[in-house]
């Protein structure tokens, strides 16, 4: 049912088809059919980056969290950035909002040992030691966890998005220099929490990992 | 050998780990190429983050598919959303109408100017 006509400016979309562009357009005056199509296409998209930035405990309500901000503020999305990084934008800034209301991580002092990482066998030719079981998938998030929530998004966004640095300050809302100074202290820290793991005495060890 | 100051060593473990991205050009790059080749501890250092960047990469490349609970709860919010704004514009417009017909019966409408 549409909303009564709010006068939408929006006239263009970048980045999408013509198709996408009429999807967007309705759903931003109110056609929830629309917008209903917008959630199916882009669902994988938010629950993907929801749950790198919030772990895969997390993803469903952050994700549950972002279409209901989109449908709230898709009436004011006027096509100025592309549609992928203004829904990058809520996504991100849904879940750092989640985040921030789950502080568990604790403040880490740069332990005086270099964070090496144990050495794994890379050959090109041995596909288990490339394929990222379940183990290492969970080491990944636990690691991500003790990585500051912005400096965390910064990462995932650059590392495992493959945004550059201008995209990722025009999501984040940053200057430039900002984004890519988490980054680079997001690389640092979650080195650090993911070779702590390997320690004796880490958060690996208490599990009883090899 | 890592710097002794914990602020000295955040910037020597950034450096690599920028380094290792391939991010660094110029005089950077060669002040780390230098790191490098000075000790086996930075050689390590750096494939340590080589390591980490492509275990990200792989899982970046992953593309998992979203709970379907979360399509069908984003859905149903929005159309229970827009349901209640129709209900809220009807109310209004009711309300809007039902007071326009009480000024009228009560003769409180202010005179037409002509």
């Amino acid at each position: 049912m549409p909303r009564p006509a709010r006068g939408n400016g929006l006239v263009s979309v970048p980045g999408v088809s013509a198709e996408d562009r009429d999807l967007i357009v309705r759903a931003s005056r109110g056609d929830v059919e629309a917008f209903s199509q917008v959630v199916r296409d882009r669902s994988g998209f938010v629950h993907r980056v929801a749950q790198r930035i919030v772990g895969p405990d997390k993803a469903q309500d952050a994700s549950q969290e972002v279409w209901v901000r989109v449908w709230q503020r898709i009436e004011n999305f006027r096509g100025e950035s592309a549609f992928s990084t203004w829904l990058y934008k809520i996504t991100v800034n849904a879940c750092l909002d989640a985040r921030r209301k789950d502080q568990r991580r604790e403040a880490r002092e740069l332990p005086e040992e270099p964070p090496y990482l144990p050495e794994t066998p890379t050959s090109d030719n041995d596909p288990e030691s490339s394929a990222l079981n379940r183990e290492r998938r969970e080491e990944i998030f636990e690691s991500l966890e003790h990585v500051r929530e912005d400096h965390r998004a910064a990462l995932v966004l650059r590392h495992m998005e493959g945004l550059s640095y201008d995209e990722i300050a025009e999501v984040m809302d940053v200057p430039t220099g900002t984004a890519k100074g988490w980054v680079s202290r997001g690389r640092a820290s979650m080195l650090v929490a993911l070779s702590e793991k390997g320690r004796p005495g880490g958060d690996g060890e208490a599990g009883g990992r090899p | 050998m890592m710097p002794s100051t914990e602020s000295e060593r955040w910037e020597f473990l950034e450096m690599i780990g920028a380094y290792a991205a391939d991010e660094l050009e110029g005089e950077e790059a060669g002040e780390a190429e230098r790191l490098m080749l000075e000790t086996e501890d930075n050689r390590r250092l750096a494939e340590s983050y080589a390591q980490m960047l492509a275990l990200l990469s792989a899982l970046g490349e992953e593309t998992p598919e979203a709970p379907e609970a979360v399509v069908n709860y984003a859905i149903r919010r929005a159309y229970v959303s827009a349901a209640v704004r129709r209900a809220d514009s009807i109310m209004r417009g009711l309300a809007i109408d039902y007071l326009g017909a009480l000024v009228h019966y009560l003769g409180l409408r202010p005179a037409q100017q002509r």
